[in-house]
């Protein structure tokens, strides 16, 4: 194993063992502000057999993973046709910059006000939400993508008899995707971020949930356990996005 | 440049006509759609009611401040958060791309901390710091820290490994080749770091202030919002997205005039 | 007394799977003041002996001292001019030149008098307020020199330093360097490719092999040098002279058997 590796994990058992030391222990740390490794376990098991704030950890998980992945994907296939269009026509591109320009410095998070006048607190306004937060990565990289796709390449296609929809589907498209991923990933994380931040300020259900509820129970394990699962799920979507960019880009070494 | 696949590339004065109309057709819509019975007024504004409740706002205190006031309360919190990250970002960044050791130690815990949503922090730091200041600055550093750390990083492995030797060689400590070699050297890609970074601070702090906080322009944005008035929420959201508009622009500025100054090298 | 003495050096470089050897029990006297020039095909160590003299490798066996102790790291006893000059690009020309002596705790005023003397001394007189991306190859070189003088450091360590020169440059910088070490002599290790560079700046040449790194042959410039009275002549005449013409076919025959046990770039015949 590399050194490197070996100190990283060194490091973290280390860490382990200092917060185990300083809370379940010694008592060093109050743990009404700071939960111990056992807390958050006890909360842990709480959570996931009997519930909490409304429903057990699988249940309100899922409800969130679900809420994302439909922004996520909506936010996709809306932002990256619209971002490949604005690439590929300049008068298109300045017919739809004023508006995108005027919305885009708005940070996503600020738009959960007005979603929740709009929709109040069902799914859709999250969802709405979500969808704009993940919606301007997008489209931005996918308008870089088709931009910088090398010239060179589209001469070849053309020299060699190749249509514009021959040209726009076997030259501009494979050569955009590599950007199309990086914004999707950007639009992933976003994603996440927008959740957590929309079910902060007004849920009836979910992990934001969760985290709020145990904020005002006092309840510092159970905050945990929410972060870490939301933290969880993040790594596992980002790594699921992750192998299907590797199989899309066989042909690249990243 | 483009994939254009249209032969003759549209002139400039024929784009600027094409954004006039382009903004006039969505002002346009937007007016239409908000006078029109289809939508109710506790719903969508028109556009003009948008600029009179933002102009209102400017004189007149709305929720404990006048408009500005918020902003500046809002920008006070955001600059001491992004003054902590960059203040420990930046040489920690710097530091772990000069010292393997610490590299080793430092990323596994900082590539666990990336994976958490800076707003997930949110109630922990309301626990640990309440929710005047401390709590939407911590959890503003927890939004700015990693770009700091990770761009000076990359920058400080930029700088051609002669620079520091030759700095070593000239009786330079550690110190020293940190402040004058890694840093400068570093110093155009901890910039754009650092404008990455303000903007991600900005818009957690308007998430935190969402949350927990009783002043600042996120605050006048959930006041309006049970208000029911979503003029305000609107042109709140104007004022978030023009604050932020304008840190960027100053950064950039400040960026563009470092790369000039000191010429093409890294 | 700051001389060099290499003692029993080997460095091995570890390459995948197998070992590469980069220098096997070298040994090696520097004296005081002395003038050493190291020529040697690519590949056969003498940046690795420079490197391990400044601090910068470590030997895998045997003992660098330099003027007695042994050397365990960078330090301003031992100033390097590397090749590809190595100067702070967002420095001016004074504060590069003024770098250690900042390290060393000079005052400003007193630090920037010393860099601008320094300056003068190469011949630079009013470029100090330029950025170094201003200047020409020679004069960067130039100034990499001026910084490391300015530390009047025991022993100086050249890393073919005249290497990315264009051929007119690269003899009036050698004409500066003779001119300068005859006003402030100091222990140098010069590594170059050129045997005619070697011979005309050096007081003895050592002739590495490569695969593994070892000495072939050590040569005493003096006898002929002060015999011939190059000190009073211009480069040009120098290398007119019999005497020197003997030395670099000697040295030349020497490299050449080095180079073609295998085929790799040839040393340039400046």
């Amino acid at each position: 194993m590399k050194p490197r590796t070996l100190i990283g994990l060194a490091t973290i058992l280390v860490l382990l063992l200092g917060w185990y030391l300083a809370t379940d222990l010694a008592g060093l740390i109050d743990r009404q502000r700071f939960p111990s490794p056992g807390d958050i376990m006890a909360a842990g098991s709480q959570i996931i057999n009997r519930g909490y704030a409304g429903g057990t950890l699988l249940t309100q998980a899922l409800y969130s993973l679900r809420l994302v992945v439909l922004g996520f994907l909506v936010a996709g296939v809306t932002g990256v046709p619209l971002g490949l269009m604005m690439g590929l026509s300049r008068r298109f591109e300045a017919l739809v910059n004023p508006a995108f320009l005027l919305v885009r410095p708005i940070p996503p998070l600020a738009w959960i006000p007005l979603a929740i006048v709009w929709l109040g607190l069902a799914d859709s306004a999250k969802i709405l939400v979500i969808w704009f937060a993940a919606f301007v990565p997008a489209v931005i990289n996918s308008y870089t993508g088709i931009r910088n796709v090398d010239q060179t390449l589209v001469a070849a296609a053309r020299v060699h008899g190749a249509s514009a929809g021959r040209v726009f589907w076997d030259v501009l498209i494979p050569g955009s995707i590599p950007m199309i991923f990086t914004g999707l990933r950007l639009s992933l994380q976003a994603s996440w971020t927008t959740l957590v931040a929309a079910e902060l300020v007004g849920a009836v259900f979910g992990l934001g949930k969760v985290l709020s509820t145990a904020y005002r129970d006092i309840y510092p394990a159970m905050i945990a356990v929410g972060m870490i699962t939301v933290a969880v799920l993040g790594a596992v979507t980002t790594k699921i996005l992750a192998i299907v960019e590797r199989r899309v880009i066989r042909w690249r070494e990243t | 440049m483009a994939g254009n696949l249209t032969a003759v590339r549209p002139g400039w004065k024929e784009r600027a006509l094409l954004s006039l109309a382009g903004t006039a057709i969505f002002f346009g819509l937007w007016q239409i759609l908000a006078i029109s019975a289809l939508v109710s007024k506790f719903v969508l504004p028109s556009p003009a009611e948008v600029v009179i409740a933002g102009l209102t706002m400017t004189a007149e205190p709305f929720a404990g401040a006048t408009i500005q006031g918020h902003v500046l309360a809002s920008l006070g919190r955001w600059a001491m958060g992004f003054g902590l990250a960059a203040g420990i970002g930046i040489p920690l960044g710097l530091a772990m791309g000069y010292w393997r050791l610490l590299d080793a130690i430092v990323s596994p815990i900082f590539e666990g901390y990336r994976y958490i949503a800076p707003l997930a922090w949110v109630p922990f730091a309301a626990l640990w710091f309440g929710t005047g200041i401390g709590g939407p600055v911590m959890v503003i550093f927890t939004g700015a820290f990693a770009p700091c750390v990770i761009n000076a990083y990359r920058g400080a492995h930029l700088v051609e490994a002669h620079l520091t030797e030759a700095a070593r060689t000239l009786g330079a400590g550690g110190m020293r080749v940190m402040a004058e070699v890694l840093l400068p050297g570093a110093l155009p890609s901890v910039v754009s770091g650092l404008r990455v970074s303000a903007g991600l601070g900005w818009q957690s702090l308007i998430g935190a202030e969402l949350i927990v906080v009783s002043s600042g322009i996120g605050y006048v944005l959930v006041q309006g919002q049970s208000n029911l008035a979503p003029e305000i929420v609107i042109a709140a959201m104007l004022a978030v997205g023009l604050t932020g508009l304008l840190i960027d622009v100053a950064l950039r500025f400040v960026e563009s005039r470092i790369r000039q100054r000191w010429g093409q090298t890294a | 007394m700051s001389d060099i003495v290499f003692e029993g050096i080997s460095k091995v470089f570890p390459r995948g799977g197998s070992a590469f050897t980069a220098l096997s029990d070298v040994s090696l006297v520097i004296p005081d003041k002395q003038f050493l020039a190291i020529v040697g095909p690519s590949g056969c160590g003498k940046t690795t002996l420079l490197r391990m003299a400044a601090g910068l490798e470590i030997p895998s066996s045997g003992i660098v001292r330099v003027g007695g102790r042994p050397v365990n790291g960078p330090g301003a006893d031992r100033a390097v001019v590397f090749q590809q000059f190595a100067l702070f690009p967002w420095k001016t020309v004074r504060e590069n030149i003024a770098f250690g002596l900042k390290c060393k705790g000079m005052p400003r005023a007193k630090r920037n008098k010393v860099a601008l003397n320094y300056l003068e001394l190469m011949g630079m007189a009013g470029t100090e307020d330029n950025y170094p991306h201003q200047l020409s190859g020679g004069m960067q070189q130039r100034v990499a020199i001026a910084r490391s003088y300015a530390i009047e450091p025991e022993v100086l360590l050249m890393d073919e330093p005249f290497g990315s020169l264009d051929a007119q440059t690269r003899t009036l910088m050698q004409e500066e360097l003779i001119r300068i070490s005859r006003v402030n002599p100091r222990t140098v290790l010069f590594i170059t490719h050129g045997v005619e560079e070697a011979v005309y700046l050096a007081d003895r040449v050592v002739v590495l092999a490569r695969s593994p790194g070892r000495i072939r042959e050590i040569i005493d410039i003096r006898p002929i040098r002060e015999g011939e009275g190059w000190d009073k002549l211009a480069s040009e005449e120098v290398m007119e002279m019999p005497g020197f013409g003997h030395l670099r076919a000697r040295i030349w025959r020497l490299l050449r058997r080095e180079i073609q046990t295998s085929s790799l770039d040839l040393p340039k015949i400046n």
